[in-house]
C-alpha cells in the first residue's frame, strides 16, 4: 500500500491536530483561505498520485518531446491527474537547489513508492563528468534516486541500449541504465524516440492495473514490442510478392512497394510503429517512404548503413558485409582449389611418365 | 584577474557567488554561476555546458548518407534541423541538386519546426518566468474572460471556460502534489502579472500543450514521425503519387489536405493565442529592460528557407543573412561559411585540446578532442565542484567567433538584420509591436526583445508554410512530381576527396555543419550550433559569450530565487545537447 | 596407429571381397538429401537477402518472395530433421557413422595423421594413407565445417524463423535465446546466418574437390562409396 502524505506525517510522530493545522496553513499560504483546509486534508489523507522522478542523462530530450505529443491520454491529463511529475528538468518550474531539494523530499517521503523514469544514460568515462549535474557526475544522482524507487522506466534507446552517444567509439562510455542499476525492476521502452502513446500507455498501465507490464527477453513490454514492424507492415504483401522500390522516387516508391531493398530494417525491428503509428496514427516511417532504420533496436547505429539490407559487419574491421566477406572467401577457396588441382595434375602427369608415385608403390 | 573589461562589460568576481545548477526548463544540462555585488546586481557571469556526447567523434569513418540520422539525434527539441543541415552539407560536397518539390517540402518541415519550437518554448519553457501559477487561483474568471476577449478573437474565452480550468487547477493544488510546479518561486516580487492575466496564461499553457502535437504532424506526413523525422540526401524520401495505382501511402490529395488543415489551424493559434499573450504579458514587464548582453553589438545569421531549390545565396533566402559587429547597425557584413578567417572555434576555456589554444580553427579543419581539466581556483573537487574557475577550462561548449567576435544568434539576430536590411516582413511587425507597447527601438535589445522576436517569427513562419504549401501544389500541378535526385546516390560515383558545408537557421539561430568526405567515408565532421554561439565560454582573449553578457548588470530581487537569471537565460531558449553535441 | 587398424580391417575383408561396406544405406541417403537441401538453402537464402528484380502486377497474383522463403523453410526443415536423423544414425550405425561427430582429439596418433594428410595435400609426401572411413583430415574438416556449421545454421536459422512465427511460438521458445545471446539485434543474426552460408559454400567447394581428387589419386573409391556404400581399394 502506498503511504499517503498523512501517513508519513503520522509515522513521523505528528499528531492529527497539528496535521490539520498544517493543512490550514497550507491553504492560507496558497491564498485559498481557511475554507479550503478540509479539502486539502481530505486529499492528503486519500491515495496520492504516484510520484515520478524523470531524470535526464546524456540524451537529446526527444523522449520528452515525444511524451508531450501523446493524444490519448493527453499529456496534460497525465501530468495533472494521473501521476505526479515531481522532477523533470525540462518542464519543472524550480531550478538550482530548489529543484534538487525535490529529489530528497520525494525519496524520503515516498520511499519505495515512486517511479524513476530515466531519459538518456550515464557516461562512465572521465569519472562520469561528461554529464555533470549539481557539480557531480550524473551517475551518482541516478544511483541515489534509484536506490529508493519502486521501479525504473528506461525511456528510449538511450536509457535502454545506449543509443547514439554509445555508438562506436562511444567516447564517453555512455552506458544504459540496466548495466549500472542491477537491483531494481527495469522496464525498457526503446525507440529513438518511443511512440508517444506507447510511453503514456506503459505509464498508465502501471498506474491503472497496479503492476508492471509483462516483459520480453530483452526487458521490453510485450504488448508493444512483441512483434516486428515487418510482421504488421501494410507493405508486407509487396514484400511477399517480390515487389520492391529499387531506387528513391522510382515507380516502385510511388506505388508504395516494399522498402526492403532500400535498406528497411522492419524485418529485424521490434516496435509498434506499423500498428500504433506515429502522432495520433498519422503515419510512420515506412508509410512516408523511408525504410525503418531500426531505431528501437540495441546498437542500431553500428549495424551498417541504413540503406543496405545485407549490412556491414563491423567485427571484420574493414567495411565488409556478409556477401563481400563470403564471396571473397569463396573466391580464394575456389582459386586455391583450382591451383591445387593444377599442381596435382602436373604431379600426376610426371608420375605417369614412369617414375614417382607408381614406382614408389611398386617398390613397397 | 578579479576585475577586467571586455566588450564594454566590467567583470568583477569578488562579490558573493551564486550557483544555479541545474538551470531547468531548457534542453540538456547547464549551470550558471554569478557574482552579485552588495546591491544584488550581477557583476560576473560564468555559464557552463555540463554535458558532452561526442557526435563529431562518432561520425568519423561513417557513410555520409547516414549522417543526417546521427546529427538529427544531436537534439530532439530542434528535431530535423540538424538532419536538414547535414543533408545540405553532403549535397554541397558532392554537388547534388535536389528537386523543387524536395525544397518546398524541406522548407515546410523546417518552418513547422520553427513554429512548434517557438510555441513550446514560450508556453512551456519560458512562461513560468513571467507567470505565477499560484496567483492564477485568485483570478476572477469573469474578468479573465473580459481580458482574453479584449485582446483576441480566440473562441475559448468564456467565463465558464476559465472557471473550469481554474477549478481543475485548484483541485490540483489542493491535492498537495504540485508536480512540475513544486518549489517554484511563486509569490516572488519579480512576478508582475495580475491574477487574471496569470489565469489566462496558465490556461493557454495547457491549450498550447494540446495544440503543439498537431503542428508536428506535418513532419509525420513527410518524414514518418516526430520527433526525428526521416530525411534523404538528394531530396526527400516521400514520393508523390497523386492519382496513380498505389497512391495510398505516397503524398496524395488526402495527405496534402491534412497538411493544409494543420497550417490553417497553426496560423490561427499563433495569431490568436501566442501573439496576443506575448503582447499582453510584455505590457506588464515593459520596464524590465535587462538582458540585452551583446545583442546590440554583435549579431549573426546565415539565412535560410531557400525560395528556389539549390540556390543558397542571400538573395534567395527568405530568412535574412549577415553579420553586425561593434554595434554598427548601419552595416551588414557578408558572411562566408567557407572562409577560413571568418568562423573559427576556440577552446582555451573549453574542455577540449588543441595543439595551440591561442588560435581558432575553421570547422573544416576542426578538432574535437575532449580534455576535462579544471582551473586551479576551482572550489571543491573534480567530481564535486562547488564553483568553477572561469580562468581555466569550464565548459563543454566550444567558443565560436566570427572574425574574432563573440556573436549572438537567434530570432532576435534574424529580426534585427532583416530590419536593418529594410525587409518589410521583418521591419513592420517589429515597428507595430514596439508601437503597441509604446517602446523605442533599442528596447528590442533585451530579454523581452528576444522573446518578442521569437513570437513574431513564429507567426512569420506559420504564414510562410502556407506559401510553400501553395508552391508545392503549383509545382505538382505543372507536372513535376520528383522528390529525389539519385544520380549520385552510389558512392562509386563520388570524387575521392571532397568537402562541403550546409547551413540552416535553426529555431535558436545560425547552424552550420562542415563535412570532409574521403574515399566515400566521413573524414571530418564539425557542427557549430546556435547554442554553441550563444552559450560559449570565454575565449583566449577573455571575451564573454552571449549568455554571460546578457546576465551582466541585472539586479536580482532575491539572491536565493534566481528568477531573473532564468528569465534572461530562457530568452535564448538554450539547448545544451545541441551546443556541445 | 589408426591407419594400421583400418589397414587390418581392409586386409581382413580384402581377402574376401577387396571392398569394404562403409556407409550404410541411411547414411548415404541422408548425404544426398542433405546435399540437395543445402543447395536449395543457399540459393534461396541468397535471394532472401538480395531479392530478385521486382515484377509488376497484383500482389494477390505474385508470391515470389513468399515462395523463395517457403522453399528455404521447407529445405531448412529437411536439413534440420535430417541432421537429427544423422545424429540418431551416429548412435546406431557403424563406427564410421560416428566420425563426423566425435574427434579423437586426445589421441596423439590421430593428430599425427592429420598432419600426415596435410603434408599429402601439400605434395610433401608421395602417398596418402588408406582409410576405410574418413581420413583424419577430412574428419576434422567435416566436424568443424559441417557438424559445427550445421548446428550454427540451425540455431541461427530457427531463431530467425521464431521471429516470423512470433513471440511465444515453439521456435521462439526453443531458439529465441540465440538472438539474445548474439546481442539482441536480429539484424546481426541475419548477417551472421548469411555469413554461415558462405562458410558452408567454401566447405562444399573443398569437399567436392577433395572427393574427386582422392577418388583419382588415393587409389580407393570415394564418390561411388557414397553411392553404393562400398569402399573399393585399387591395390
Ligand atoms: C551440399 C553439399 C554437400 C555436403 C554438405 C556434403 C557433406 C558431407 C558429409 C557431412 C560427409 C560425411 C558423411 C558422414 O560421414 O556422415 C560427406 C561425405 C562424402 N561426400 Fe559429401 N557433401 C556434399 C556434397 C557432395 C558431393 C556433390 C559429392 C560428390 C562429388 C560428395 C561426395 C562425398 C563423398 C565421396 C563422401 C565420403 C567421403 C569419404 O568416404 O571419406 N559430397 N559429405
Ligand atoms: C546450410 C544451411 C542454411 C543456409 C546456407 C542458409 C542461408 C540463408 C541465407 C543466406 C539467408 C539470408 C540472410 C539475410 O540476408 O538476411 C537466410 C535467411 C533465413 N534462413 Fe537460412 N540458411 C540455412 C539454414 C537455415 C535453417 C536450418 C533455418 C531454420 C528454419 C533457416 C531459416 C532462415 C530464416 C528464417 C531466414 C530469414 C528469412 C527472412 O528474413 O525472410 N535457415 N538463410
Ligand atoms: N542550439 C540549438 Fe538546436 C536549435 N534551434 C540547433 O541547431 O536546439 Ni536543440
Ligand atoms: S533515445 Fe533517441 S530520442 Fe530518446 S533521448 Fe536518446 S537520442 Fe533522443
Ligand atoms: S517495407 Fe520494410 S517492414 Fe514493410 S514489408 Fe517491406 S521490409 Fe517489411
Ligand atoms: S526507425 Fe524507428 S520509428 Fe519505428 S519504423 Fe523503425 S522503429
Ligand atoms: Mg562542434
Amino acid at each position: 500500500m502506498t503511504e499517503t502524505f498523512y501517513d508519513v506525517l503520522r509515522r513521523q510522530g505528528i499528531t492529527r491536530r497539528s496535521f490539520l493545522k498544517f493543512c490550514s496553513l497550507t491553504a492560507t499560504s496558497l491564498g485559498l483561505g481557511s475554507a479550503a483546509a478540509p479539502q486539502i486534508a481530505h486529499a492528503l489523507e486519500t491515495k496520492p498520485r504516484t510520484p515520478v522522478l524523470w531524470l535526464h542523462g546524456l540524451e537529446c530530450t526527444c523522449c520528452s518531446e515525444s511524451f508531450i505529443r501523446s493524444a490519448h491520454p493527453l499529456t496534460k491529463d497525465v501530468v495533472l491527474s494521473m501521476l505526479s511529475l515531481d522532477y523533470d528538468d525540462t518542464l519543472m518550474a524550480a531550478a538550482g537547489h530548489q529543484a534538487e531539494a525535490i529529489l530528497d523530499e520525494i525519496r524520503t517521503k515516498y520511499k519505495g513508492n515512486y517511479i524513476l523514469a530515466v531519459e538518456g544514460n550515464p557516461p562512465l568515462n572521465e569519472d562520469g563528468m561528461f554529464a555533470i549535474q549539481g557539480g557531480r557526475p550524473f551517475i551518482e544522482k541516478l544511483r541515489e534516486t534509484a536506490a529508493d524507487c519502486k521501479a525504473i522506466i528506461s525511456w528510449g534507446s538511450c536509457a535502454s541500449w545506449g543509443c547514439v552517444q554509445a555508438a562506436k567509439p562511444n567516447p564517453t562510455r555512455a552506458t544504459p541504465v540496466h548495466k549500472v542499476i542491477t537491483d531494481k525492476p527495469i522496464i525498457k521502452v526503446p525507440g529513438c524516440p518511443p511512440i508517444a502513446e506507447v510511453m503514456t500507455a506503459v505509464v498508465t498501465y502501471m498506474l491503472t492495473f497496479e503492476k508492471l507490464p509483462e516483459l520480453d527477453r530483452m526487458g521490453r513490454p510485450k504488448m508493444f514490442y512483441g512483434q516486428r514492424i515487418h510482421d504488421k507492415c501494410y507493405r508486407r504483401p509487396h514484400f511477399d510478392a517480390g515487389q520492391f522500390a529499387e531506387a528513391w522516387d522510382d515507380e516502385g516508391s510511388r506505388k508504395g512497394y516494399c522498402l526492403y531493398k532500400m535498406g528497411c530494417k522492419g524485418p529485424t525491428t521490434y516496435n509498434a510503429c506499423s500498428t500504433v503509428r506515429w502522432n495520433e496514427g498519422v503515419s510512420f516511417p515506412i508509410q512516408s517512404g523511408h525504410g525503418c532504420i531500426g531505431c528501437s533496436e540495441d546498437g542500431f547505429w553500428d549495424k551498417g548503413s541504413f540503406y543496405d539490407r545485407v549490412t556491414d559487419i563491423k567485427q571484420f574491421g574493414i567495411e565488409a558485409n556478409a556477401d563481400k566477406v563470403g564471396a571473397t572467401a569463396a573466391g580464394v577457396v575456389g582459386a586455391a582449389v583450382a591451383a591445387h588441382a593444377a599442381v596435382t595434375a602436373l604431379a600426376r602427369a610426371r608420375s605417369k611418365s614412369g617414375i614417382d608415385i607408381k614406382q614408389g608403390q611398386e617398390e613397397r | 584577474m578579479a576585475v577586467y573589461e571586455t566588450q564594454g562589460f566590467k567583470l568583477d568576481n569578488t562579490g558573493k557567488r551564486v550557483v544555479v545548477d541545474p538551470v531547468t526548463r531548457i534542453e540538456g544540462h547547464m549551470r550558471v554561476e554569478v557574482n552579485l555585488d552588495s546591491n544584488n546586481v550581477i557583476r560576473n557571469a560564468v555559464s557552463t555546458g555540463t554535458m558532452w556526447r561526442g557526435l563529431e567523434v562518432i561520425l568519423k569513418g561513417r557513410d555520409p548518407r547516414d549522417a543526417w540520422a546521427f546529427t538529427e539525434r544531436i537534439c530532439g527539441v530542434c528535431t530535423g534541423t540538424h538532419a536538414l543541415t547535414s543533408c545540405r552539407a553532403v549535397e554541397d560536397a558532392l554537388g547534388i541538386a535536389i528537386p523543387e518539390n524536395a525544397n518546398s517540402i524541406r522548407n515546410l518541415m523546417q518552418l513547422t519546426l520553427q513554429v512548434h519550437d517557438h510555441l513550446v518554448h514560450f508556453y512551456h519553457l519560458h512562461a513560468l518566468d513571467w507567470v505565477d501559477v499560484v496567483s492564477a487561483l485568485k483570478a476572477d474568471p469573469k474578468k479573465t474572460s473580459e481580458l482574453a476577449q479584449s485582446i483576441s478573437s480566440w473562441p475559448n474565452s468564456s467565463p465558464g471556460y476559465f472557471r473550469d480550468i481554474q477549478n481543475r487547477l485548484k483541485k490540483f493544488v489542493e491535492s498537495g502534489q504540485l508536480g512540475p510546479f513544486m518549489n517554484g518561486y511563486w509569490g516572488n516580487p519579480a512576478y508582475k502579472l495580475p491574477p487574471e492575466a496569470n489565469l489566462m496564461a496558465v490556461t493557454h499553457y495547457l491549450e498550447a500543450l494540446d495544440f503543439q502535437k498537431e503542428i508536428v504532424k506535418i513532419h509525420t506526413i513527410f518524414g514518418g514521425k516526430n520527433p526525428h523525422p526521416n530525411w534523404l540526401v538528394g531530396g526527400m524520401p516521400c514520393a508523390i503519387n497523386l492519382d496513380g495505382v498505389g497512391a495510398v501511402g505516397a503524398v496524395n490529395m488526402e495527405r496534402l489536405n491534412l497538411v493544409k488543415s494543420i497550417i490553417d489551424r497553426t496560423i490561427e493559434f499563433v495569431d490568436q493565442v501566442y501573439l496576443p499573450d506575448l503582447v499582453a504579458i510584455a505590457s506588464f514587464y515593459k520596464d524590465w529592460t535587462y538582458g540585452g548582453g551583446i545583442s546590440s553589438m554583435s549579431l549573426l545569421s546565415y539565412g535560410d528557407i531557400p525560395d528556389v531549390a539549390n540556390d543558397y545565396s542571400a538573395g534567395n533566402l527568405l530568412l535574412p543573412r549577415g553579420a553586425i559587429i561593434n554595434g554598427d547597425l548601419s552595416k551588414i557584413h557578408e558572411v562566408d561559411l567557407r572562409d577560413p578567417e571568418e568562423i573559427q572555434e576556440f577552446v582555451s576555456h573549453s574542455w577540449y585540446k588543441y595543439a595551440d589554444e591561442t588560435k581558432g580553427l575553421h570547422p573544416w579543419d576542426g578538432v574535437t578532442e575532449p580534455n576535462f581539466v579544471l582551473g586551479q581556483n576551482t572550489k571543491g573537487s573534480r567530481t564535486r565542484v562547488e564553483s568553477f574557475d572561469e580562468e581555466g577550462k569550464y565548459s563543454w561548449i566550444k567558443s565560436p567567433r566570427w572574425r574574432g567576435h563573440a556573436m549572438e544568434v537567434g530570432p532576435l539576430a534574424r529580426y534585427v538584420i532583416g530590419y536593418v536590411q529594410g525587409k518589410a516582413e521583418f521591419k513592420e511587425p517589429v515597428d507595430k509591436l514596439l508601437k503597441d507597447l509604446g517602446l523605442p527601438l533599442p528596447a528590442i535589445f533585451s530579454t523581452l526583445g528576444r522573446t518578442a522576436a521569437r513570437g513574431l517569427e513564429a507567426s512569420w513562419a506559420a504564414h510562410k508554410m502556407l506559401y510553400f504549401y501553395n508552391k508545392l501544389i503549383a509545382n505538382i500541378k505543372a507536372g513535376d512530381t520528383a522528390t529525389a535526385n539519385v544520380d549520385k546516390w552510389e558512392p562509386s560515383t563520388w570524387p575521392k576527396e571532397v568537402k562541403g558545408v550546409g547551413f540552416t537557421e535553426a529555431p535558436r539561430g545560425a547552424l552550420g555543419h562542415w563535412i570532409k568526405i574521403k574515399d566515400g567515408k566521413i573524414d571530418n565532421y564539425q557542427a557549430v550550433v546556435p547554442t554553441t554561439w550563444n552559450g560559449s565560454p570565454r575565449d583566449h582573449k577573455g571575451q564573454i559569450g552571449a549568455f554571460e553578457a546578457s546576465l551582466m548588470n541585472t539586479p536580482v530581487a532575491k539572491a536565493d530565487e534566481p528568477l531573473e537569471i532564468l528569465r534572461t537565460l530562457h530568452s535564448f531558449d538554450p539547448c545544451l545537447a545541441c551546443s556541445t553535441h | 596407429m589408426l591407419a594400421q587398424q583400418d589397414a587390418h580391417e581392409a586386409e581382413r575383408n580384402a581377402r574376401l571381397v577387396k571392398a569394404v561396406y562403409v556407409y550404410e544405406a541411411p547414411l548415404r541417403l541422408w548425404h544426398w538429401v542433405n546435399a540437395l537441401a543445402i543447395t536449395v538453402l543457399a540459393i534461396t537464402g541468397y535471394f532472401i537477402g538480395k531479392p530478385l528484380p521486382s515484377i509488376a502486377g497484383d500482389t494477390s497474383a505474385q508470391y515470389v518472395m513468399g515462395w523463395i522463403r517457403f522453399l528455404h523453410f521447407a529445405a531448412a526443415y529437411i536439413f534440420a530433421i535430417g541432421f537429427l536423423g544423422r545424429i540418431y544414425w551416429a548412435l546406431v550405425g557403424n563406427h564410421h557413422a560416428r566420425q563426423i561427430f566425435i574427434l579423437p582429439i586426445f589421441n596423439r596418433n590421430w593428430w599425427g595423421e592429420v598432419l600426415y594428410e596435410l603434408r599429402w595435400y601439400l605434395f610433401l609426401v608421395k602417398e596418402p594413407n588408406k582409410y576405410v572411413g574418413h581420413n583424419p583430415m577430412a574428419q576434422l574438416m567435416m566436424f568443424l565445417f559441417f557438424t559445427v556449421g550445421a548446428v550454427y545454421m540451425i540455431l541461427t536459422g530457427f531463431a530467425l524463423y521464431g521471429e516470423g512465427l512470433g513471440a511465444g511460438s515453439w521456435a521462439d521458445h526453443m531458439f529465441g535465446w540465440v538472438i539474445w545471446v548474439l546481442g539482441g539485434n536480429s539484424l546481426q543474426v541475419h548477417n551472421m546466418h548469411r555469413l554461415g552460408m558462405w562458410v558452408t559454400l567454401c566447405f562444399i567447394i573443398v569437399h567436392i574437390y577433395a572427393a574427386i581428387r582422392e577418388d583419382i589419386m588415393s587409389r580407393q573409391s570415394l564418390i561411388s562409396t557414397m553411392v553404393s556404400g562400398w569402399r573399393m581399394f585399387k591395390d
